[in-house]
């Protein structure tokens, strides 16, 4: 099979370029940072010439099993995804670090994430996946914890602890696929699953695997992390987070639904109940947030929902899968889009004033049209409006949750259940709507009441021309893309579909026809009665001067990470297992201990000659301790023990 | 003495040499003595490992001799040894420095190595016995070498539960030598099947014992408790050859009793397989569990080697290809990080005098390339990808699931990942605080600590073989599948 360097060279330079970063960095700061962004540019670079190939490495004998590559439709999408946001990323990184310490530790750990990213998602087998992937997490982990704060090192940690937990199921469940499979190979291991008659048996092997990286995609009830350190990253890191890394987990759970649960009912329901529920709750958690970080942290949590619902739908539809596949990939594709422009213009905020909470930001934004103009095009694509590209994907998503209704219907099966989830959907949609309407209200039209109080005196431009030139570009493309769909966003799904086992729909979606636009009517008009009736009415009090401000009602013993996980995980099972280990450990000391006391006459232990202290001393207890029995005593329980014994072996 | 006297140099060599090391009063030209006698034992020893050779040295009766025979697992443990063994001596150069008696130490410290590399080479059990008790005495020194009570006591137990232990051992060889064709080891078990019809029960009974008995050294349950006392307290290199090392000395002899005495298949399905395997997966809870537990540092180590060691023993006790290469690549890679891990241990406290866990609190400030060599050797044992741990814990994993033992197959690749959770409780812990110590942490109290090359080095060599051997595992899996073709 032909080999195709390029593979192996994307996910290795980025590896290399940072170390070499690292000894550039030690002496000139200014030649690191151009350093950094040529490699990302070279990097994206290389991923466009993957478009339109199909390219092959593998490196036998790598780590044990070998490594190999695969570019194809689906992944050099996400790469050249990956690559570009990386660069934009990188290029902006450069202003908000300015006044940063330990900025040479950010730009090595970056790039070696950067190379470990690009590893999964060109991964030809779970093997090789799960190598980057767990290079990924540790990583990644580095950028969370940059600023060493205490509440930004508590962040890290659930991070870690979360990623190494899902990391070592999935591990567990890889070991359990190899064993029943033979092989990790993706594409072999669809063929494989194929063959199988009785899909169940692979559930819970099917489960485990997902396990990590559903941790890392966010989903409920492996999302505890995302809130905490979404918001302590420094914001370029938040913003590879929620664009990028996200999507590793993402891609682990297409991996398992479009290749080894291809057209499963079964588990397209169980990835479906999933994604709901962490639509819901990110959704709701956005709402009640008062900080302009988290509220993006818990929108990327519902946004994956979106995806994972599509995911679902992909597995329930079974053949009929086009709009459903589409829909998954138009939307991790515009979420990542529209979170690059929102997390960087909230970087964009957060240099300029230190804060994030929504009450001391707030009316910032009122006089900076061009910020609040970026900002609008994020808002507006991220809700679904027509005309705008989240609404594209929204839209496919939806429309296959119809079709398997229409399905359903007519097989004159029961619909309750997906119109409850059509219900549901369409709910956070709105939302969706309401959170950031709340959060753009806030900092871009109201005025602040305490405005001078609150806003440091900054010389010169609030934003540096580059910064500016590439946020704008980037706002710009949300409305082009979602203006012609044709033209660009079918083209990114036609790439995909032979990944997910689909095919392009017969005739073209009807985007902007009266039934589609529906839906998104229905969630505007949810959202703008939350955000009136709930946002405004009930998250919102007047303070002693009398102004209206924003309070976090969210109710603080509802959290699942303090009232479940680290408590479970750090006290209950830790002193259960060190309470049996401890005994186990004993044991033997303690059977000494008492042949000790049956042997010796000595009280202390000691056996002659008393006076050399080194080589007589036959005891590993502290203090000297009297023994049970001396003598006479001693002599008459030995009999006692003798006879005991005597008769039980009489008696049995 | 009949066949290669080669042999028998790289066996006396250090021994001799030792004592000659005891009596150089200076410095210099003492760790130059020392350096240049493991150097050219390494050399030997590579030399000797070449080709596959035999040395009888004396026969005492017609049964009994003390012979040598080299072969892939003498080949494959003696080169580790020697090297491990090199790098520690260099780093204890400078350690030494602030222990008292060092002439004393490098002198038992050079001796053990023969006791070692005999052990590697022995081709009979009786030879196999002899090495064991005199690796035991010749490392007991190192033990009680503070010479405070505390150490002297622990180095009693050591001694008690080591000599208890090869106790076992020889009493196996009784029976051995009844029940065998010869104690000469040869691959696929010697025992003479016609004598022992009807007596099955009793060997696997005493395979049974024998392997509990070596397992003493390597820190298998029940009789572990002495090495979470007796590691410790010795100084640190010596703990980090005593734990890296010594521990793969009973690793050795259970795979002299099990592949090349009794046989894979003998033991394949006996109680005692099952019943080893309970207690090497109980022994890596158990010692997983109470290093989470521990406060002081290098006690937490050596209860990570209570439970990484017993690896290598669940490893061996599945009897299958996958199951031994997993067992022996755990031998290296864990050998290779538990001694990073203790010399850095040692580093520290050579530099601050730490030895509590807690007071490492910004350690990683200070000494960045020490604590950078612990993050690397922590993320190996955890078993991270692309580390060795991670080659070593697949092969055992793949062994477990592929042998014949049922549910116990689920169960311990479980607790393999239970045990791996909390190894990454016990070290990423010290790693993070280490780093990121947090706000309340005085910054100005920093100091740049990192100790000199001749500590450096040996940790930085050690720290690149975990990730190339973790990268390119592939040299060793085909040298362990060579061995382990001829024994299964």
């Amino acid at each position: 099979m032909h080999q195709n360097i390029l593979l192996p060279l994307l996910v290795f330079f980025p590896m290399v370029a940072a170390i070499l970063g690292y000894a550039v960095g030690r002496k000139n700061k200014e030649a690191r940072n151009n350093w950094a962004c040529f490699t990302t540019f070279l990097v994206m670079g290389g991923t466009l010439l993957l478009i339109g190939k199909h390219a092959r490495y593998s490196l036998p004998e790598f780590c044990g099993l070998g490594l190999s590559f695969e570019g194809d439709g689906l992944r050099v999408v996400l790469a050249v995804l990956t690559s570009s946001i990386w660069f934009i990323t990188t290029v902006f990184t450069k202003e908000y670090f300015a006044h940063y310490h330990n900025r040479n530790r950010y730009y090595f750990f970056m790039l070696m994430t950067l190379g470990a990213t690009l590893g999964i998602f060109l991964s030809a087998d779970l093997y090789t996946t799960f190598i980057f992937f767990e290079m990924m997490s540790f990583t990644s982990f580095v950028l969370v914890i940059h600023q060493e704060s205490d509440e930004v090192i508590r962040a890290a940690q659930t991070y870690l602890g979360i990623a190494i937990i899902g990391g070592l199921v999935t591990l567990m469940g890889l070991f359990m696929m190899y064993h029943m499979a033979g092989t990790l190979n993706i594409e072999a291991l669809a063929k494989f699953m194929a063959t199988q008659e009785d899909k169940s048996k692979f559930y819970i092997v099917g489960g485990l695997i997902l396990f990590g990286f559903a941790a890392k995609a966010g989903l409920f009830p492996l999302h505890t992390w995302l809130p905490e350190a979404y918001p302590a990253a420094p914001t370029p890191a938040t913003t590879l987070l929620s664009c990028i890394l996200s999507k590793a987990g993402i891609f682990g759970v297409l991996v398992l639904s479009c290749k080894i649960f291809l057209f499963d009912a079964g588990w397209g329901n169980f990835i479906l109940i999933l994604g709901v529920i962490t639509m819901v709750t990110g959704a709701i958690l956005a709402v009640f947030s008062v900080n302009l970080k988290r509220t993006l942290a818990c929108s990327s949590m519902s946004q994956i929902g979106f995806v994972t619902i599509a995911i679902g739908m992909q597995g329930l539809l079974g053949s009929h899968n086009a709009l459903a596949a589409g829909g998954t990939i138009l939307h991790i594709v515009n979420h990542s889009l529209l979170k690059l422009v929102l997390f960087l213009s909230a970087g964009v905020i957060y240099l300029n004033l230190g804060k994030l909470n929504l009450n001391e930001i707030r009316g910032w934004g009122k006089d900076k049209p061009l910020l609040k103009f970026i900002f609008l095009m994020g808002v507006l694509g991220i809700t679904g409006i027509p005309f705008w590209n989240g609404y594209i994907s929204k839209t496919l998503i939806h429309e296959s949750i119809v079709e398997y209704i229409e399905l359903l219907h007519e097989a004159g099966q029961s619909t309750i259940y997906m119109q409850s989830v059509e219900w549901i959907f369409l709910f956070s949609g709105g939302l969706t709507l309401a959170y950031m309407t709340k959060i753009f209200v806030a900092i871009f039209v109201e005025t602040n009441p305490y405005a001078n109080t609150c806003y440091p005196s900054r010389k010169g431009d609030y934003i540096s021309k580059v910064s500016a030139v590439i946020l704008t570009l980037c706002a710009v493309a949300l409305p082009i893309v979602g203006i012609f769909p044709y033209l660009t966003a079918d083209k990114i799904a036609d790439a995909s579909y032979h990944f997910m086992g689909a095919h392009a729909p017969e005739h073209a979606v009807q985007y902007f026809a009266w039934v589609n636009v529906k839906g998104a009517v229905v969630s505007i008009a949810i959202g703008g009665l939350v955000y009136l009736l709930f946002i405004r009415k009930v998250l919102m009090e007047r303070d002693h001067n009398g102004n209206l401000v924003y309070i976090d009602r969210w109710p603080k013993g509802l959290n699942l990470e303090d009232r479940i996980y680290r408590p479970v995980l750090l006290i209950i099972l830790p002193f259960i297992g060190a309470f049996f280990a401890r005994i186990a450990g004993s044991l033997t000391d303690g059977f000494v201990s008492i042949l000790r006391m049956a042997i010796f006459n000595d009280d202390s232990g000691r056996v002659v000659p008393p006076e050399d202290r080194y080589f007589s001393a036959y005891t590993d207890e502290e203090t000297d301790k009297i023994v049970y029995g001396e003598g006479f005593a001693k002599s008459l329980l030995m009999i006692g023990v003798g006879l005991a014994v005597a008769m039980l072996y009489i008696l049995f | 003495m009949s066949g290669d006297t080669m042999l028998l140099l790289p066996v006396i060599l250090p021994f001799f040499a030792g004592i000659i090391i005891g009596f150089i009063k200076d410095e210099k030209q003492r760790n130059r003595m020392v350096f240049v006698t493991i150097a050219v034992e390494l050399a030997l020893v590579v030399y000797v490992a070449m080709v596959e050779s035999s040395l009888t040295v004396w026969n005492m009766t017609n049964r009994l001799s003390i012979a040598y025979h080299i072969d892939g697992i003498a080949r494959y443990f003696a080169v580790l040894i020697c090297v491990i063994w090199l790098l520690a001596a260099v780093f204890s150069m400078e350690y030494m420095k602030h222990e008292h008696k060092p002439a004393r130490f490098f002198m038992f410290y050079v001796m053990s190595l023969s006791a070692l590399v005999s052990l590697c080479f022995s081709a009979n059990m009786m030879t196999l016995y002899f090495s064991y008790e005199l690796m035991t005495l010749l490392t007991f020194p190192l033990v009680i070498h503070t010479q405070e009570p505390q150490a002297v006591r622990a180095g009693m137990k050591y001694l008690g539960y080591s000599i208890f232990g090869a106790g076992l051992g020889l009493l196996g060889f009784f029976f051995l030598n009844t029940y065998c064709f010869t104690t000469e080891f040869a691959p696929g078990g010697t025992l003479n099947m016609a004598l022992i019809d009807g007596h099955e029960n009793l060997l696997v009974t005493v395979f049974f014992f024998m392997t509990v008995g070596f397992g003493c050294k390597a820190g298998m349950f029940p009789l572990h408790a002495w090495l979470p006392t007796a590691h410790p307290v010795a100084p640190s290199p010596a703990s980090a050859v005593l734990s890296g090392i010594i521990t793969k000395g009973g690793v050795i002899c259970i795979i002299r009793v099990t592949f090349y005495l009794f046989g894979a298949d003998f033991i394949r399905g006996s109680w005692a397989q099952t019943a080893l395997l309970v207690l090497s997966l109980i022994t890596i809870f158990m010692g997983s569990m109470l290093a989470y537990k521990e406060k002081l540092l290098k006690k937490r180590l050596a209860y990570s080697t209570v439970s990484q060691v017993s690896y290598v023993l669940f490893g061996l006790m599945l009897l299958t290809p996958v199951g031994f290469t997993g067992a022996l690549l755990q031998v290296a890679f864990h050998a290779v990080a538990k001694n990073i891990l203790f010399l850095c241990a040692g580093a520290i406290i050579y530099k601050k005098g730490c030895t509590l866990v807690e007071e490492l609190r910004g350690i990683g400030k200070e000494m960045p390339i020490v604590m950078g060599c612990f993050t690397i050797a922590s993320l190996s044992l955890v078993g991270i990808p692309p580390m060795g741990g991670f080659v070593s814990k697949w092969f055992l994993a793949q062994g477990a699931l592929g042998s014949s033992i049922g549910t116990l197959a689920i169960v311990g690749v479980t607790i393999l990942m239970v045990s791996a959770l909390l190894t990454a409780g016990y070290l990423f812990s010290i790693v993070l605080d280490g780093f990121f110590p947090g706000n309340n942490f005085n910054y100005s109290a920093v100091q740049k600590r990192e100790p000199n090359d001749l500590m450096i080095i040996p940790l930085l060599i050690l720290s690149i073989a975990v990730v190339f051997l973790g990268v390119f595992p592939n040299c060793l899996e085909m040298f362990i599948n060579n061995i382990s073709g001829v024994i299964f």
